[in-house]
């Protein structure tokens, strides 16, 4: 798996993936940030699944699964979780 | 003046604890439980997980085993927190969401100006720092964690008295340069603790009082010492296994 971690403003983000083809095939993010509700963070990986490793692709995903889900993540948004999917994705192994 | 129960100060196992909290949070959802403020301390000494947080890149299960410390996963969100059975006071609320702002930093600014006028009680200048931290000078004293669930909110949180930095350090993974001496420094200047502050070590049990307080100010609320009800038990006996289990430690 590659990985690698992202300091926003509230915690640490840190992701663990695998590509195929550009895209992600397997994501793991933990870190000490807080979601509301909690379970959706199984669904955001989930919801990363096959996308495209740009930061464009990423992003509108991301975008979406917040207006999608109604998450809320104090002081993190979804700009930092592209940016640590981003350096795992450019990162080494976990 | 609305009431709500005080339970006594209670000793506990990481995973009872964790247990409890959520037994408490259930039920309250439910309308089986009032709303309920209770202070605990672990036993054994206990490092405790955010939801979302990995064990395996947070603590060091090696030392945690040589120390007899337990590791138990949260239900909230947040970083990984050691409980020093002698040196850290945990406390946790649990309340209807309609008791508390909707906004979720403004609930914890609520439930943290307890802890703050409980502080100051204490004879400590004490202040929230969004979103989850209540620092005295600058350095942080304790750290919060809430969920919502089903309608009730769980708060719980460290107040930390004297706890063992340096074993903190060589339990959670945080940097490799993490037992030296420079970072044991600096680590001083960002986290604090009553007993420092104030140059004496007050008991378990003068913090609490001070908390009840702060936190009756706070809500505007009167406490009534109360008890656990069997089905608070019966639940949180069932919810223990959870905690306990591999398959929740290592969910992420």
């Amino acid at each position: 798996m590659y990985y690698g971690e992202f300091k926003a403003p509230k915690g640490v983000i840190k992701v663990a993936l695998d590509k195929e083809n550009d895209r992600i095939s397997n994501i793991r993010i933990s870190g000490d940030f807080f979601m509301y509700p909690e379970e959706a963070i199984e669904d955001l990986e989930q919801f990363l699944v096959g996308v495209k490793i740009d930061r464009e692709s990423l992003l509108r995903s991301l975008k979406e699964f917040y207006t999608k889900k109604k998450v809320e993540t104090p002081m993190v948004g979804p700009e930092h979780f592209l940016e640590a999917i981003m350096r795992a994705a450019i990162g080494g192994g976990a | 003046m609305r009431v709500w129960r005080l339970l006594p100060l209670r000793v506990d196992d990481a995973f009872y604890s964790m247990a409890l909290d959520e037994a408490i949070l259930r039920l309250n959802a439910e309308g089986n439980s009032p709303n309920t403020l209770r202070f605990w301390r672990w036993q054994p000494s206990a490092v405790s997980l955010g939801y979302f947080q990995s064990v395996d890149r947070e603590v060091d299960l090696s030392v945690a085993k040589k120390y007899g410390v337990d590791v138990v996963r949260r239900i909230t969100g947040g970083g990984a927190v050691f409980h020093d059975y002698g040196g850290e006071l945990t406390y946790s609320v649990v309340c209807k969401q309609s008791d508390v702002p909707s906004d979720i930093i403004e609930s914890y600014r609520i439930i943290c100006g307890g802890l703050v006028k409980g502080f100051e009680r204490l004879g400590l200048s004490a202040e929230f720092k969004p979103v989850n931290d209540v620092v005295v000078n600058g350095k942080k004293i304790s750290g919060n964690a809430q969920t919502r669930r089903f309608g009730s909110v769980l708060q719980h949180g460290t107040i930390l008295i004297d706890p063992n930095i340096r074993l903190m350090f060589e339990l959670l993974k945080v940097s490799p340069e993490k037992i030296s001496d420079k970072f044991i420094s600096s680590v001083y200047e960002r986290v604090t603790s009553i007993t420092r502050e104030l140059c004496r070590k007050p008991s378990f049990e003068e913090v609490r009082d001070a908390m009840r307080f702060g936190f009756e100010a706070s809500f505007g609320v009167k406490f009534e010492d109360g008890q656990l009800t069997q089905e608070e038990i019966n639940l949180a006996e069932e919810l223990r296994e959870k905690y306990a289990s591999k398959e929740w430690l290592n969910k992420r």
